[in-house]
This record gives C-alpha cells, sequence and structure tokens, in this order.
C-alpha cells in the first residue's frame, strides 16, 4: 500500500497510469506523451510503477508494452488505513506540543 | 437492489502523550482540527451540530478539495466524540451521513489512549467501474499528501 501511494504521489506517474488505463501501450508510446522528460526519466518511473504493482509489463520481442492493473490499488478501506495512520500520527505530534505548550505556561505562572 | 454489506470498521489505537482534555479540542475546535486532518473546518460539536472540513486533496488534481460534511453525535468531553464522516464530492464514494467516526479518549498515566474507530463503511469493491480508477487515484493521492503538514 505505501508502495502505491509514494508511486502516485508523483505527477507523471499518475498521468502514465492514466494513459495505460485503457490501452496497453509501449514505452515509447509512453514516453512521446512527455516531450519535457527524458526517456530514463520515463523507464525509472515506469519500473516504479511495476513494483508497486500498479502496472504490468509484457514484452513483445523487443518492445515492453505496459497496462494499467487496477487491482493494484487498494479499496476504500486500505485507504483509509493509512489515511488514518498518518493523520492520528500528526494528531499525536501536534497534540503533544500543545500539551509541552500547556505544561510550560503553566510552568512559568508557578 | 441486494443490501450493501458494510466492510469491517477501520480500527486504530494511539498513545499521545498529552492529556485526554488536550487532545479532545483537536476534534472539536477548528484551529486545532486544521492543524492534524483538514486544512479548513467548520465544527459545532453538539449532537446534530456540523462537522464540516475541507481536505486539500491534491494540487495535481483538478477535482480536488474535498468537502467532508459531517455531523457530530456524540460529544462527552473529554472522553469521547462521535461524528459521520462522508464526501460531497461523488467521487470519494462515501456519502455525507453514511459512515460514522467514533472517537474514544482513556486517560492513560500522563497522556491518553486514543482509539478511533471508522465504520458503516460502503462496500469497496465498487471498483473499477465508470470512473472506479480515478476515483482510487484521488483517494490515494489524498493520502500521499496528507503525509506530512509541514512538508
Amino acid at each position: 500500500m505505501q508502495d502505491a501511494i509514494e508511486a502516485i504521489a508523483e505527477p507523471h506517474r499518475r498521468e502514465i497510469l492514466r494513459l495505460v488505463r485503457d490501452d496497453e501501450l509501449a514505452a515509447g508510446a509512453i514516453a512521446a506523451h512527455f516531450p519535457d522528460v527524458s526517456r530514463p526519466a520515463i523507464s525509472q518511473h515506469l519500473r516504479v510503477l511495476r513494483h508497486a504493482a500498479l502496472v504490468s509489463e509484457r514484452r513483445d520481442g523487443t518492445r515492453r508494452l505496459y497496462r494499467a492493473r487496477p487491482e493494484g490499488l487498494a479499496g476504500l478501506r486500505d485507504f483509509l488505513e493509512a489515511f488514518w495512520d498518518e493523520r492520528l500520527e500528526t494528531l499525536r505530534r501536534e497534540a503533544e506540543r500543545e500539551e509541552r505548550k500547556k505544561r510550560h505556561a503553566r510552568g512559568r505562572r508557578n | 437492489m441486494p443490501e450493501a454489506v458494510g466492510t469491517e470498521p477501520v480500527v486504530k489505537e494511539v498513545r499521545i502523550d498529552a492529556s485526554p482534555e488536550t487532545v479532545f479540542a483537536f476534534f472539536t475546535e477548528p484551529d486545532k482540527l486544521t492543524r492534524w486532518l483538514a486544512s479548513e473546518a467548520t465544527l459545532d460539536p453538539r449532537p446534530g451540530g456540523i462537522n464540516h472540513q475541507t481536505h486539500p486533496g491534491d494540487m495535481e488534481n483538478p477535482r480536488g478539495p474535498y468537502y467532508m460534511r459531517g455531523e457530530f453525535v456524540e460529544v462527552a468531553f473529554p472522553s469521547r466524540v462521535v461524528f459521520t464522516w462522508g464526501f460531497e464530492n461523488a467521487d470519494v464514494g462515501v456519502e455525507p451521513g453514511q459512515s460514522t467516526v467514533e472517537v474514544t479518549l482513556a486517560p492513560d498515566g500522563n497522556g491518553t489512549r486514543l482509539r478511533l474507530v471508522h465504520r458503516d463503511l460502503p462496500e469497496s469493491e465498487r471498483a473499477p467501474h465508470d470512473g472506479g480508477w480515478d476515483e482510487m487515484l484521488s483517494r490515494l493521492a489524498i493520502a500521499a499528501s496528507g503525509g506530512d503538514p509541514d512538508a
């Protein structure tokens, strides 16, 4: 799940996922959609997506073809597991900061 | 239409080195709730009072921000707060009033043991159908962008 979140945190990778959602595309065809991005960078993005199991890779001769794997994305429940983990960690940090501020203020009054 | 069977609730526990009174305020005061959960909040912490939150979503995603339209169900300072959880944005897949978040705060030494139960979630196996993929991307993007508010 964390792999998937990190994989799609990068906007080019989200765009790649949208490109290969309905069509299986060769790496070259994917790269052609991103004139401003180097070919090695696109290859790296594809590796990250494959590692996160968000795309599948198939070889056809010398070409590598990519297609999205919707099943690689977790459902709502998994999303919320990660969402609350992250938010509650922030809550813990902020509440502890607030508590230190209060204790400090009390200490000064005494 | 077959009756929807909810998924198992999401249950989280965390120990916080702060009193239940301090932690409780982070659920009921807008200037504190926006430090960890939302970018904007309108809160009327009494049963039936509104609990509206704006979640920024993802800058790259033109469909954000996400508008959480909840209602407080129980407000028992400083030990328990319950509110409904659902979104105005249809693509999130949880309608206003549909799911419920229950938060229980118990004293634990000098700190608090917080237990959060998010229940009545819709069946998640809707995707991938119309927009299911984009829906999932949007959800994940929220989680990704919510990683660290200080970053």
